[in-house]
C-alpha cells in the first residue's frame, strides 16, 4: 500500500465508474464523459456568445514542480489558458472528483488542435507538509494522460506551509484543519475552488463542483481564445450602451 | 487559512452525485435561507446578526449591525453583546454572507452603500473591514443594492433601480473583497436578451438566487426607488405609482448570464426558495400586492413554468406577503405577512397543494423570518421600510425567537429595539465560532 491508498482508492472507484474513455483518434473526438452538465436545464451556451469578465489578478508565487524545480506561477501564466484546482493528495472528498474531472478536461482538450496547445492544467497542493514534489509526482502518474500530447497538466506544491498559507490568501481558497487528523476522508476540509486563468493572468471563472464539467470549461477557453473583449462586454444588457 | 476546527464543514454545493456521496457530515444547523454555495455549520446557531435601520430619536440614530447572544445557557442568551453603527441612515434592508462565511455584507437602498463586515476574526463582535461608496458608479448607473448572495469566491448583488429612480435594474457582481466584476441588466420587452416571453419582462428587480445543479437562477421583482423610499400610503393612493410594480420572474442561464425565459407572476414576487431536495425542481415565491403562493417548477418534459399554487390569509384584506422560509426538508413553509403581523406554517410536501397548518400573530407588524436547519429554532424581526412601517403604538421593533414544535411556535426570547435604543430591526443571519475553529 502506498501512503496514498486513500486517495487512490477514491480515484479508482470513481474512474470505474466513467465511461470508457479512449484515445484513438485525434481528428474525430471519441471522448464520452458524463458530468454536471448532463443534468442542466439548458444545453451549454455556445463558446463566445457570453463573457467571461475578469474577477481578479492571479497572484505570482514560486512553487515546486514534481522534480523539485521551482517556477513562478506569473510566467507559467504567460501565453497559455490554465484551468488551476487546489488540492491535497490525502483528499478522499472532493479532489477526486475535481482530479477526474481534470482527467477528463485533459483528454477533450486533446483531441481538439486549437486548444490542445494554448491551454495547461495545473494542481496546486495546500499540503506541503506531505505532498512532497516526489508524492506529488506519484499522484500525477496516476492521472496524467500517458500519452505527451498537450495540454500539460502540472502538479506543484510549495516548500512548505508558510509558502502556500499567502497564496491560499491571494486566491480566497478556504482551507482549515480538521479537529480530527485522522479522518478517513482527510485532515483538511476545504471548498473547492477550480480557477480559470487568461493568458494574461487574469481570473476569468471559479468553478464550484457543479460547474466543473470538462465540457463546459472546453467552452470558456474557446471563448477566451476567441479573443473577445471582456472589458466592452462586461456590462451585459446596459441600457446605457 | 489553516485553523482548527471543532466540527466539519458541509462542503457547499454537494449536489453533484459523486460529491455528495461523500460529502462530510449531514448539517444539523443554519438558516435554510442560503446560498447553497455557502459552507455550512453543525450544531447551533450561537450568534444572530441584525441588520438594523437606523430611527430618529432611538440611540444613535444610525443604521447598525446588531449581534444578538443566542447560545444556549450563556449569561447573555437572548441579549444585544455587540452593536456596530455604520453612521446615518442608508435605508438598510438586506445583504448577505460569502461562500466562506467569512464576511458579512450589508447595504442601504437609499444611498446604495456597502458595508462589508469580518465575522470570522471574532464572530461575537464583528468589524467593519471595507465600505463601497461607488456601487452606482462601478455598476453603470444600479441603484439600490438588496440582496447579497454567495457565489464561488464572489457575491452577487440585485440591485432594486437605476439612477432614474425607476424599477429597471440589474445584478452586480463583486470579487468576495469587495472588488466590482460585471453588471447583467434585467431584461425589458425592448431588450430582451434572447428571453422567451420577453414582450413580458419588465426589468424590475428583487431576489436572485441560483440552483447550482439545473444550472439555471431565477429573479424576482419590486419596484424603484421613487416607489420604496415613499411613505407607503402615498404610494397606494397614487394609481400611477401602484402601476410601477413588477409582475415577473426570470429564469435565466446562470453559466452564461442569460436571461432564458420571463414568467407572469402578478402582484411582485419578492422572496424566492429553492427546494434542497436533489430531485425537487422547483422554487417558491409569494405575491406582495396580491397574496398568493406560486410554484415556479419544471415539468416531466422539462419545461419550467410559473403556477399559482395557494393564497396567503385574505387577499381582499391585503395582508402584504413579505419574507417567507422553506425548510430543509422541503416539507414546511413559513410565510410573514407585514400588514396583520401574522405568520402561517404550511405543509408543503406536495408543493402543489400547500396545506396551513398553523398560524399566529407575532406582532402589530413582522417582516422577516429565518429557521434554524433543522427546523427546531425560528427568529422573526419586524420592519419592512422606513416609510412602509406602521406608525403609532404598531409601530413594534423587535426580535423574537421561537421554539418550532412542529405543531406550534414556543416562545424563547425576546428584545424590543426601541427599549434598546437600536432602531428597526430587518435582515437576520446566523454566525457560530466553530465555523472557524478554536
Amino acid at each position: 500500500m502506498t501512503r496514498n491508498a486513500p486517495l487512490l482508492a477514491a480515484l479508482a472507484t470513481l474512474l470505474l465508474a466513467a465511461p470508457a474513455i479512449a484515445h484513438d483518434d485525434a481528428a474525430n473526438p471519441t471522448h464520452t464523459v458524463t458530468g454536471p452538465a448532463d443534468g442542466y436545464a439548458f444545453a451549454l451556451a455556445a463558446p463566445g456568445t457570453y463573457s467571461l469578465p475578469r474577477i481578479r489578478p492571479a497572484a505570482d508565487a514560486l512553487l515546486l514542480d514534481e522534480f523539485g524545480a521551482a517556477h513562478h506561477l506569473a510566467r507559467l501564466f504567460r501565453d497559455r489558458i490554465t484551468v488551476m484546482a487546489f488540492m491535497y493528495t490525502r483528499c478522499g472528498n472532493i479532489c477526486p472528483v475535481a482530479a477526474m474531472r481534470m482527467t477528463d478536461l485533459q483528454a477533450l482538450a486533446g483531441e481538439m488542435p486549437e486548444v490542445a496547445g494554448k491551454l495547461q492544467l495545473v494542481s496546486v497542493s495546500f499540503d506541503p507538509a506531505h505532498d512532497t514534489p516526489a508524492r506529488m509526482g506519484e499522484y500525477a502518474r496516476h492521472l496524467r494522460a500517458d500519452d505527451a500530447r498537450p495540454p500539460r497538466w502540472l502538479f506543484l506544491t510549495a516548500p512548505d506551509e508558510e509558502t502556500i498559507e499567502p497564496v491560499l490568501d491571494a486566491y480566497d481558497q478556504p482551507v482549515m484543519a480538521k479537529a480530527n487528523p485522522a479522518d478517513p476522508s482527510g485532515p483538511y476540509s476545504h471548498l473547492l475552488r477550480v480557477m480559470l486563468i487568461d493568458d494574461a493572468g487574469q481570473v476569468r471563472n471559479i468553478y464550484s463542483a457543479d460547474f466543473l464539467d470538462p465540457r463546459l470549461v472546453l467552452n470558456d477557453v474557446l471563448t477566451l481564445i476567441g479573443g473577445t473583449s471582456p472589458a466592452a462586454r462586461t456590462r451585459q444588457g446596459d441600457p446605457r450602451q | 487559512m489553516f485553523r482548527k476546527h471543532a466540527n466539519a464543514w458541509l462542503l457547499a454545493t454537494v449536489s453533484a452525485t459523486a460529491i455528495a456521496a461523500s460529502a462530510t457530515a449531514p448539517a444539523l444547523a443554519d438558516e435554510t435561507c442560503q446560498s447553497p454555495y455557502m459552507a455550512k455549520i453543525t450544531g447551533e446557531e450561537e450568534f444572530v446578526y441584525v441588520w438594523t435601520l437606523g430611527m430618529d430619536g432611538v440611540g444613535d440614530g444610525s443604521d447598525k449591525v446588531v449581534t444578538v447572544d443566542v447560545r444556549s445557557g450563556s449569561p447573555t442568551f437572548g441579549q444585544v453583546i455587540d452593536v456596530d453603527s455604520v453612521g446615518g441612515q442608508h435605508e438598510a434592508h438586506h445583504g448577505g454572507l460569502t461562500d466562506d462565511r467569512r464576511h458579512f455584507w450589508v447595504q442601504g437602498l437609499d444611498t446604495s452603500m456597502i458595508w462589508i463586515f469580518d465575522i470570522a476574526t471574532d464572530p461575537a463582535n464583528p468589524k467593519l473591514v471595507r465600505t463601497i461608496d461607488d456601487f452606482v458608479e462601478k455598476s453603470g448607473g444600479v441603484v439600490g443594492p438588496h440582496g447579497a448572495y454567495a457565489l464561488p469566491g464572489r457575491m452577487m448583488i440585485s440591485g432594486l433601480s437605476n439612477t432614474d429612480g425607476t424599477g429597471r435594474t440589474g445584478l452586480v457582481e463583486y470579487t468576495n473583497d469587495g472588488e466590482y466584476i460585471a453588471t447583467h441588466w434585467m431584461p425589458t420587452a425592448e431588450e430582451p436578451r434572447g428571453a422567451e416571453n420577453a414582450a413580458k419582462a419588465d426589468g424590475y428587480g428583487y431576489d436572485a438566487r441560483v440552483l447550482p445543479r439545473r444550472n439555471v437562477m431565477l429573479t424576482s421583482s419590486f419596484t424603484g426607488l421613487d416607489n420604496y423610499m415613499r411613505p407607503l400610503g402615498e404610494v397606494v393612493n397614487d394609481p400611477e405609482a401602484m402601476k410601477a410594480f413588477g409582475g415577473t420572474m426570470v429564469l435565466w442561464d446562470f453559466h452564461a448570464r442569460t436571461p432564458r425565459k420571463v414568467f407572469e407572476v402578478p402582484g411582485v414576487p419578492l422572496e424566492i426558495r429553492w427546494a434542497w431536495g436533489e430531485n425537487n425542481n422547483y422554487a417558491f415565491t409569494t405575491t406582495a400586492l396580491t397574496s398568493e403562493i406560486w410554484l415556479i417548477h419544471e415539468d416531466e418534459n422539462q419545461e419550467w413554468h410559473a403556477r399559482k399554487v395557494g393564497e396567503v390569509g385574505d387577499p381582499s384584506k391585503m395582508p402584504l406577503p413579505v419574507d417567507i422560509s422553506l425548510s430543509a426538508d422541503d416539507s414546511t413553509l413559513f410565510v410573514d405577512s407585514f400588514m396583520d403581523g401574522m405568520t402561517r406554517i404550511y405543509d408543503v410536501t406536495d408543493p402543489f397543494a400547500p396545506k396551513l397548518i398553523h398560524e399566529k400573530k407575532i406582532g402589530a407588524q413582522v417582516n422577516m423570518v429565518s429557521q434554524s436547519w433543522d427546523g427546531e429554532r425560528v427568529y422573526y424581526t419586524s420592519s419592512l421600510l422606513a416609510n412602509w412601517d406602521k406608525t403609532g403604538a404598531d409601530n413594534e421593533q423587535f426580535l423574537k425567537a421561537y421554539d418550532w414544535t412542529g405543531k406550534e411556535l414556543v416562545p424563547r426570547f425576546e428584545i424590543d429595539f426601541l427599549a434598546e435604543g437600536l432602531g428597526r430591526p430587518h435582515l437576520m443571519r446566523f454566525g457560530s465560532r466553530d465555523l472557524y475553529g478554536s
